[in-house]
Formats: structure tokens, sequence, C-alpha cells
């Protein structure tokens, strides 16, 4: 305003700047708008690859379930292909559930007693920043090379074979890492008073630990497993060169009686196979797992979601 | 032997004077650490015996990555010592392992190829929708969106791509008019699909984690909803965005299944979007069962898999840079 006090033409120049203000004002709100409605398409475009993909592969998968005769209907999910693959999957199904067990047994265990050491035990520092270091590398790493390595490794070099022994430990190399930060972010939210409190009446760290800050941690902790459980269940390069495949139920735990079917590899299978029922097939299997892998998802988000409101 | 003893009583005699830097190398100190435990209480020796029993599966998990790299590095050596193979199969064009051809150069243009359709599509469509979540979304809306996109992340890379091969593939064939819809296209819309919710989750915690007082200062200011937006908050968050990409990069160049049934998988550079091509990911899922039985052709996909390591290795340290340069810069985590 001062600066305009020693202009010849006051009055008109200001109603001049007032005009291009209320211009720019005008076109900073249609820019405003405008990219409002650009974020808006944005986040539209974001969400909808998920509704295509559910409902269509949902429409795809149901054909199966809804048709009669051998090997459809209920009877795709509890009958075993059989000869011709005409059968259902139930080879499959049991197949990615022992592989989730055994990846869970061997994983769960490793990660959380990792998780505990570092957040509790070790002090920030070289070591700590170290682990933390390579857990986020693992988990970067890409699933194949995980395949890769389990054959060479655990098949070739360890002799274990071909099978769901192999196959579950490879998976658990690849739930390691994620389960191991998201319980050590868990950990890392329980208040420290409840530590002190706990030293101070005289516990040992080792009870407190497992007594106070574990429990304190446990729904955080459930939904990492969930998430990773859920991760793993969907994968399959790690599987095929790990896991051979199996017709019928693994009846060893090992040798050739214990090579295992599991979901993602059959959908593969199937779908590269030219006989068009088994197309149909894959794409009910695709569905099967779709719907498995949602389920469990959603639990875990819905435990978590019930933590912030605890805490909160 | 004297020396040692010599330095053996120093350790001790330094370790009365300061008990931080006591070695317990030496054998008087691990007899008396003996002594301590037996002395000890129940409880107490549960406490020591649970920190060692917690240590051993957590250098158990990390040895993981040495075994990873380990090995990977045993079996792709071969081909870099043979003649016909050596550090330049990575610039050789020509991958025929019957004539003795092993050049990767192929495949890594097509994963950087792909990948970099992916990651242009990806990210302006993901960073913009995590600022209309994170700025301009209501409190209502944000949460099912937000459970949208974590149930998007764990769609298995299976059934996304058993879709493109179904619905998209098709699509494009019809829209674009072209004989053969496995192509780089499809590979990249496919991969940019399976992006977006690691884009958008990640750069919505970086906008997220930028303080409430900076969108005030800049609103009393009288800028726009907008301007605030993106030249106050996102230009805060910008360390962790570019950790967003980083990462996607990486899950782009080592995503399997999707890409492998979309891409057609023929041996050429693509000259076009409608070209088919070969991954990284892809030569190895299809050629290392029967390979196993050729050395070098083996050792040869060995290599392919120990340049992906590296490569998910050299994303994941930069994505861990840029956070800690967020953490300096700007204070935010």
């Amino acid at each position: 305003m001062n600066n305009n006090s020693g202009n010849p033409t006051p009055r008109a120049t200001r109603g001049k700047k007032a005009s291009k203000f209320k211009s720019a004002n005008k076109l900073r709100k249609f820019k405003d708008l405008l990219t409002k409605i650009l974020l808006i398409a944005a986040i539209i475009i974001v969400i909808l690859p998920f509704f295509m993909i559910v409902f269509q592969i949902g429409i795809m998968g149901l054909q199966i379930f809804l048709s009669s005769g051998h090997g459809n209907g209920l009877e795709f999910i509890f009958t075993t292909p059989g000869g011709d693959l005409t059968g259902g999957i139930l080879n499959a199904i049991v197949g990615t559930l022992l592989l989730i067990l055994i990846a869970g047994a061997v994983g769960i265990p490793l990660s959380i007693f990792g998780a505990v050491y570092i957040t509790e035990y070790s002090r920030p520092g070289l070591m700590r920043s170290a682990i933390e270091f390579a857990s986020d590398v693992l988990a970067g790493i890409p699933s194949i090379v995980f395949g890769a390595f389990g054959f060479v490794f655990l098949v070739v070099y360890l002799r274990i074979g071909l099978g769901m022994v192999a196959g579950g430990l490879t998976l658990a190399f690849m739930m390691i890492p994620s389960t191991l930060r998201t319980t050590q972010e868990a950990l890392k939210q329980v208040p420290r008073e409840l530590r002190e409190a706990s030293l101070a009446l005289g516990a040992t760290k080792w009870s407190t630990t497992w007594n106070i800050t574990i429990r304190a941690a446990f729904p955080g902790i459930i939904t990492g497993i969930l998430l990773s459980l859920g991760r793993i269940m969907g994968e399959t390069a790690p599987l095929i060169f790990t896991t051979g495949n199996n017709l019928g139920l693994p009846t060893d735990l090992m040798g050739p009686g214990s090579w295992v079917a599991s979901m993602p590899y059959t959908i593969w299978a199937y779908i590269s196979d030219p006989r068009s029922y088994l197309q149909v097939k894959s794409q009910g299997t695709a569905l099967t797992l779709l719907i498995m892998v949602l389920m469990i998802d959603a639990t875990a988000q819905i435990v978590s979601r019930k933590v912030t409101r605890r805490v909160v | 032997m004297t020396d040692s003893r010599l330095n053996e009583k120093q350790q001790q005699s330094d370790g009365s004077h300061e008990p931080k830097t006591r070695a317990y190398g030496s054998v008087a100190n691990v007899k008396r650490i003996i002594q301590n435990i037996k002395r000890m209480s129940r409880s107490k020796k549960i406490d020591i015996s649970g920190k060692i029993l917690l240590f051993l599966p957590t250098v158990m998990s990390i040895s993981i990555i040495v075994l990873i790299f380990t090995f990977l590095w045993i079996e792709a050596f071969p081909i870099f010592v043979a003649p016909e193979g050596g550090i330049g199969i990575i610039t050789n064009p020509i991958w025929n392992p019957n004539d003795g051809q092993y050049g990767i150069l192929v495949f890594i243009a097509g994963s950087f190829l792909c990948t970099i359709l992916a990651i242009s599509i990806a990210v302006p469509l993901g960073v913009g929708g995590a600022v209309f979540l994170s700025e301009y979304c209501p409190n209502s809306l944000r949460r099912p969106i937000r459970m949208i996109v974590e149930m998007m992340a764990a769609i298995p890379s299976i059934v996304y791509g058993l879709w493109a091969y179904l619905v998209l593939v098709p699509t494009i064939e019809t829209i674009f008019n072209v004989q053969n819809g496995l192509s780089v296209l499809a590979g990249g819309l496919i991969l940019a699909i399976m992006l977006l919710p690691t884009v958008v989750a990640v750069s919505d915690d970086a906008l997220q984690s930028v303080p409430r007082t900076y969108r005030e200062a800049s609103l009393a200011l009288g800028a726009t909803k907008t301007e605030t937006a993106i030249r106050v908050v996102l230009s805060a968050a910008i360390p962790g965005i570019g950790a967003a990409i980083i990462l996607s990069l990486g899950r782009a160049v080592g995503e399997t299944m999707a890409v492998l049934m979309v891409t057609g998988n023929t041996l050429q550079i693509p000259y076009t979007l409608f070209d088919p091509t070969y991954v990284m990911t892809s030569i190895i899922t299809n050629q290392l069962g029967y390979a196993f039985i050729y050395p070098l052709w083996r050792s040869a996909l060995f290599a392919v898999a120990l340049v992906l390591l590296l490569m998910s290795i050299m994303f994941t340290s930069i994505a861990k840079i840029l956070i800690k340069w967020g953490i300096k810069s700007r204070g935010l985590a």
C-alpha cells in the first residue's frame, strides 16, 4: 500500500490491481478445483482395478461352482483331480495349507524371536541397523530368486529333495523379513512405562518381555503374521522348483511321497494347458485362492483396527 | 606365549579399572562368569539363557541373505570364467544356449522397458491418489479406500496374471487392433496396477507424517488447499515419496508370474509397445527346470538371478538413503 502512495493516479491503479487480484483469485480457485477433480480421478483409477479383478475373476470362477457334474459344484473343492484332471482341486488346497503350516512353524518363531532380540535386548547401533538393513533387503528380493535359491540350497545342496519341506522352508525364508519388521513395529509401540513398571517390581528382563511386552503387542504381532501368511499363500515362483506336483495328497514328509500341489501352481499349470476345461478349473482355483487371501487380509485389518481403537 | 599372558594380565588390570571394557575372551574371565552364573538364582539363569536363545534365531534369520548371496555367486561363477561367457554376457544380446551364446542383454532390456512403462503409469496416478487420500479425502471415505488399497497389495500375483491374460490381453487386441496382445504394453499395464498399492500406501504414509502445523501455516497465509497440498506438504514429503518410487521399482523388476503370463516370452529386444518381450524373471522360471543338467546354461540363469539380487539390494539401499535424507533434512520419519 505504501508503495502506491507516490503514484499519480492511485485510485485507477488500485482499481486495476483489485480486478487483477480478483481474476488471479479466480484463476487460483479454478486451479484448486481442477486439481481436486484430477486427484479424484486418480484415486478412482487406482482402486478401479480392484473391483474389476474381483468382479471378473468372480464371474469366471463361479462358472465351475454353478455347473453340476463330476468335479463341478462343491465337488470342485472336495475331490482330487484324478485321471484326466476332471476332478476338483482338493490336492492344491491341502497342499497350500500344509506349505503354510510348515512355513509358519519355522518362520513365525524365528522372526518373532529375532524381533524381540532386536527391540528388547540389542542397543541401537551398528548391529541393530545391520539386522534391519538385512531384513529390508531380504524383503525386496524377487520371489523367483528365492525359488532358485531354495532349489539350489535346500533341494540340491542339503539334499532335502523336492517336496513340502523344501517348499515350506523357502516360503518361511520369504515370510521372515515382513513378520520380523511388523513384530518390531508392534513392540516399539508398547509404552516404556509398562516395561519400567514391571522391572521396578523386580521382574527379570525375560519375564518382563514375555509376560508384559509381548502381551501388550500381541494384536499387532498377530496382524503381521496374518498379513505375511496371506502373502506367501499366493506365491508361485518359489514353489515351481521346490515342491514338485502331486495329483493326490502327500503321504510322506520326505521323498517322492512328500511332493505337493499348491493353488498358485495349479492355476499356472492349468492355464498353460491347452485343454479348455482346465482353463475353467484354473479360473475356479483363482477365485478360491482370491477369496481365501482376501479373507485372511480382512481379518488382519480388523484385528489391527481394533487395536488402534483400543490404544487411542 | 608370554606375550599373550602379559596381554591377559593387562586386560585383567584394565578390567578392574574400567569394568565396561573388560575382555570376556580370557580364561580367568570365563571362569569368573561361570561362577557368577552358578551363584545366580533360577530366574536370573533363565534370563541369561533366554538372551542367548533369542540371539541364535536373529543370527539365523539374517544369515539367509548371506546364504542366498553365496549360493547364487557359487552357481553363477562358472559362466563368468568360461570362454563362452565372461562378464560380457551382460552386453551380448544373443541368447542361444544350444549354440554356446549366453547373452542376457535381451532380458535386461525387456525388464527395463516393462519397468519404465509401469513406473511412468503408476507413479503419477499413485502419488496423485495418495495426495487426495491424505489431503482432501473426508475421514469416512479414507478408511475404506485405504482398506481397498491394502487388499490390492494382498492379491496374489498369479491372480493378477490370470486376470491380465484373460481380460487385459484380449482388450488390448480389440482396442489397438493388433494380432498378438501379449506384449510390453500388457506387461507394463499389469505391473502398473500391481505397483499402485505400494506407491499409494507408502506415499500416503509419507504425506501423513508431515506435521499439521505446516498445513495450517500455509493455509493461514492465504494459500488455497491445492497450493498447500502441492507446494508445502508434497515437497516436505519428497524423500518418503522417493522411497516409495524406488521400492516399487524394485518390486517391478522382480515381479515374476504376472509378467511371465502376459509378455509373450519372445527372444527379441522390443521396438514398439506391441512387441512381445522376455524379462529376467521369466527366463529363470521357464528354463531353470530343464537347464539344470547343462552346467553353463544353468550358470547363466543364475547369473541372471544374481543381477536381480544386486538390483534389489541397490534399490533397497537407495530407498533407505532417501528415508535417512528425509529424517536429516526435514525431521520426518
